[in-house]
């Protein structure tokens, strides 16, 4: 039997980092294949890249063994392909029916919509998934599970038989979660392929029939189900070679500096309820503690609460230097010692209009007044010692801070919080789309802080990182604390089953 | 990043600043020379004053809209503010007067440093009100300020109908203002708006480069979460930009009440809002927020009313009536040049399939019509201007198709 689908070495690069290098797998007609990694393992870009959103690609795919050259999302739909994307593209002022009919709206002979015939196609398309709602209703009012089922609708009418969901199940109740995978069911009956990306194993091993695992952008294994284990997909999704870099050895623990005991933060408008829930933990001075989980699972809502930068909704005790503390602004934050260092360094962290200095002494500009007025000498002055010890390298402090590698301006975000004198830094996912040599130079960066007394919070999506850096390795699973480990006791295999609620204590 | 003489040190003017000061060179050696009359050079002590006076009005009101444009915001409501902020000050000058002056001749000393002092605190109170908008009620800067551009004027209108029937038993509309002090103001208008404007330039040259609150604000403009993450709050920060947007506006408004000797709401100082965004646009601020500079703002202020001046000289029509377009045209041409280099790069082209075919005929038929109009009063083309209108429209019309062409041999 030909292959549905067909990748043949492809292979993507952004900006020099690689994203996927020479996959090569297939996929069945009529099979629901599940693709496994971990973040940023290239599940997303792989399949941008079959849904046409990326057409710059190496290597080649083919559709029914005919090799594919999508231009855009539209010859992707031509070709029979549809993606439900984690977040989804729904225009919420629209009814349910014109969403569904967007772009190909049915008209009356005088060329007017049809509003009554796509109502009654769309509402046919609904009741045979299980989601009998008026399509009259405006796709902004229904539920994130009929959402999803709107999308999947869509992707009927427009006679598509590969259709790729994206965690589909990351925002649904249980019994919605049971309703999908009815549907599921039912599409496969009517020979539509499935491709599901997930991460969640119970998912995995009840939906799909066979299984790859993608690693750093690799193609690891693809699998039969009834051949494999959890146990097994769990350790080729981490299985990589541990960086050699050890850098916890000797660091003298110090006076505890931090307490969050059954901190809870809720999330009224998502069907869990809460983005954190009954979360404690310990932080001393000289020590690093990490915090494993994957996407949403609410490491930075922890670190933002933590700083003040969340909603002040939650619930719980938060006690820094033994006292109770409940910041309500990150400037609360800044100055009772505690810095952050926040995840998407463009997005939150960075200033592109501005220049290398100015973007570091952001958070000490007050020593750079003389007599009221900023002064240039001053202002690089209060920025040369950040600069030295995180070792920025820049031709100058007035250099454009958009022409740094992504290194170096993380480097010169963590040096704006050495100005605020911090006894606690909360350091989100930092080296993110950081090349490897980089990584290297900040950890131990943030060692060196860390000895110099520092209190150290540190996310990352990358097990090794945690492993090579941290002192204890807390494991967040949709909003819960679900495992701690002391380094001794640290494996990514453990580490990643119960981040993916694997054999997580529930 | 261009933060031009930001930085304190080397006085170096950046590329957009000396584009501008090109431009306007340009334009006053052109308009001299073209101007049948060469008043530029014949009658230049006349010239100079009506520029100056009408620079330093915008450029007042412009320098205000550039820090919230700078701080990532926008204020439409300046020309309201400008007609709110004469108002209180006339109707304070008449409550501090003698009842029988209706014309307001003479007023005491604390009533004029009072109704100063009002117009003043009007605009922080409309800043204030702009703030908590935005910040707690979590209005859109366009939609709070777009309420004030409508009920300002308003409310200036009502105020005035109030206050002349309590005070003088007969409403109006309006309130002479015959005070020997605003006569003075008056009178002294150029050399005075002129030196407030520098003044008020250098000073808000100072805070947006040389303090922490325009550090502040540039890095709002730039990128509003990170500043909040890096413990800024942002709140206060707006706080003072929308505080001094409305207060300049309200400076404005003592000056204009004073040049025409009447605060009428109704109708002073419309529109002027639109004009202070463009002269900070023009100038080089983004409307992104972030970008910007006190230079190019005035730079900006002073081009539009050099080109504004220019065409009314050569075309002998009002130049208030050209006005609107000649704004428009600029603010279009020159937020066009500064993004010139990416229109051009990734393959896009100026006029793609039939949306740019379409646009063609369009510029072509109002580039005709503009040689129609324009030339009617000139001189030289007496009698012959449809034939003008008929040349510069087809002209057009081959240039952009040829254009066109080009740019179908170029991408395909």
């Amino acid at each position: 039997m030909t292959p549905i689908i067909a990748f043949r070495g492809v292979g993507k690069r952004f900006a020099g980092v690689v994203a996927l290098a020479d996959v090569a797998f297939e996929i069945m007609p009529g099979e629901c294949h599940a693709i496994c990694g971990e973040n940023g393992a290239g599940k997303s870009t792989l399949m941008k890249i079959l849904s046409g959103v990326i057409n710059d690609y190496d290597g080649e795919i083919a559709i029914r063994g005919v090799p594919a050259a999508f231009r855009g999302t539209r010859d992707a739909e031509a070709a029979g392909i549809a993606i439900i994307h984690q977040e989804l593209n729904l225009v919420e002022q629209l009814s349910a029916a014109a969403n569904i009919f967007l772009g190909r709206e049915k008209r009356t002979p005088l060329g007017l919509l049809d509003n009554a015939a796509m109502e009654r196609e769309a509402g046919a398309l609904l009741a045979q998934l299980e989601c009998p709602l008026d399509p009259r209703i405006p796709a902004g009012a229904l539920r994130v599970g009929d959402q999803q089922l709107l999308e999947i609708a869509k992707a009927l009418s427009l006679e598509s038989d590969i259709l790729i969901m994206d965690e589909p199940t990351s925002a649904l109740t249980e019994t919605e979660v049971a309703r999908l995978d009815r549907v599921i069911a039912r599409l496969r009956q009517r020979g539509v392929t499935i491709l599901l990306i997930t991460h969640k194993m119970d998912e995995v091993f009840r939906l799909a029939d066979r299984i790859t695992v993608l690693r750093d952008g690799r193609h690891v294994k693809s699998v039969d189900r009834g051949t494999t284990t959890p146990r097994e997909i769990t350790g080729w999704m981490v299985g990589r070679e541990i960086a050699d870099h050890d850098f916890h050895g000797k660091r003298a623990r110090g006076a505890r500096l931090l307490e969050v005991r059954g901190l809870t933060l809720p999330w009224p408008e998502h069907p869990r309820g809460y983005r954190l829930k009954d979360v404690s933990l310990d932080l001393h001075a000289g020590e690093i503690v990490g915090i494993a989980g994957l996407m949403g699972a609410g490491r930075t809502e922890l670190l933002e609460t933590i700083f003040g930068a969340a909603e002040p909704t939650w619930t719980g005790e938060i006690l820094f230097d033994g006292r109770p503390v409940r910041f309500t602004h990150p400037k609360d934050a800044c100055d009772a010692g505690i810095a952050m260092v926040t995840e998407d360094r463009k997005r939150l962290g960075l200033f592109p209009d501005l220049d290398v200095a100015a973007n570091v002494s952001l958070c000490g500009l007050r020593d750079a007044v003389r007599g009221g007025l900023l002064s240039r000498t001053r202002e690089e002055a209060v920025v040369a010692g950040p600069l030295r010890e995180t070792a920025v390298k820049t031709s100058g402090p007035h250099a454009a801070i958009t022409g740094l590698s992504g290194g170096n301006q993380q480097k010169c975000i963590i040096g704006r919080w050495l100005l605020v004198k911090p006894r606690v830094l909360l350091l989100d996912d930092p080296t993110r789309g950081i090349d490897v040599g980089a990584k290297a130079e900040l950890y131990q960066l943030i060692d060196r802080l860390c000895r110099n007394g520092l209190g150290v919070i540190l996310t990352s999506s990358e097990l090794p990182e945690l492993l090579a850096l941290a002192d204890r390795i807390l494991v967040l699973a949709e909003g819960r604390l679900t495992a701690a480990f002391s380094r001794a006791e640290a494996t990514e295999q453990a580490i990643m089953e119960a981040a993916t609620g694997g054999q997580a204590p529930r | 990043m261009n933060l031009s003489g930001t930085s304190g040190g080397g006085w170096r003017l950046p590329r957009h600043e000396l584009a501008l000061l090109g431009a306007i060179v340009l334009v006053f050696v052109g308009t001299g020379w073209l101007d049948p009359n060469h008043t530029y050079f014949a009658n230049w002590a006349e010239s100079r004053d009506i520029i100056l006076r009408n620079t330093a009005l915008l450029g007042i009101i412009a320098l205000g809209a550039a820090v919230v444009i700078i701080a990532g915001g926008i204020d439409l409501s300046a020309g309201s503010m400008v007609a709110f902020s004469a108002t209180t000050c006339a109707l304070l000058l008449a409550l501090f007067s003698d009842v029988d002056d209706k014309r307001l001749v003479t007023v005491p000393p604390l009533g004029i440093a009072a109704a100063i002092g009002g117009a003043m605190l009007s605009g922080l109170l409309v800043g204030t009100l702009h703030t908590w908008l935005i910040t707690s009620i979590r209005l859109p800067p366009f939609v709070a300020t777009l309420a004030t551009l409508v009920g300002l004027r308003s409310f200036a209108r009502a105020m005035c109908l109030f206050v002349t029937k309590e005070r003088w038993g007969s409403e109006s509309q309006q309130i002479n203002v015959n005070t020997p002090f605003f006569g003075w103001l008056k009178e002294h208008n150029v050399s005075i708006s002129t030196g407030t404007f520098l003044v008020l330039a250098v000073v808000t040259w100072l805070i947006l480069s040389r303090t922490v609150l325009g550090r502040h604000l540039y890095a709002l403009g730039g990128n509003e979460q990170a500043t909040r993450l890096s413990g800024i709050r942002t709140e206060n920060v707006k706080w003072f930009a929308y505080c001094y947007g409305s207060l300049t506006a309200a400076l404005a408004g003592v000056f204009l009440m004073a040049d025409s000797s009447v605060a009428q709401p109704g109708n002073l100082a419309r529109g002027y809002e639109l004009n202070a965004i463009a002269a900070a646009v023009v100038g080089g601020c983004s409307l992104q927020g972030g970008i910007g500079t006190v230079t190019g703002t005035v730079l900006g202020a002073l081009f539009l009313r050099l080109v504004i001046d220019a065409v009314s000289k050569l075309i002998k029509a009002s130049a208030d009536v050209y006005e609107g377009m000649i704004v428009g045209i600029i603010v279009a041409l020159a937020v066009t040049l500064t993004q010139f280099s990416q229109l051009t790069k990734a393959g896009r082209t100026l006029f793609p399939g039939y949306r740019g075919l379409a646009a063609i005929p369009t510029i072509a038929t109002f580039a005709g019509l503009l040689a129609v109009m324009g030339s009617a009063n000139v001189e030289a083309f007496r009698g012959r201007t449809g034939l003008l209108g008929l040349a510069v429209g087809g002209g057009v019309l081959l240039l952009l198709f040829a254009i066109r062409g080009a740019e179908g041999r170029g991408t395909s």
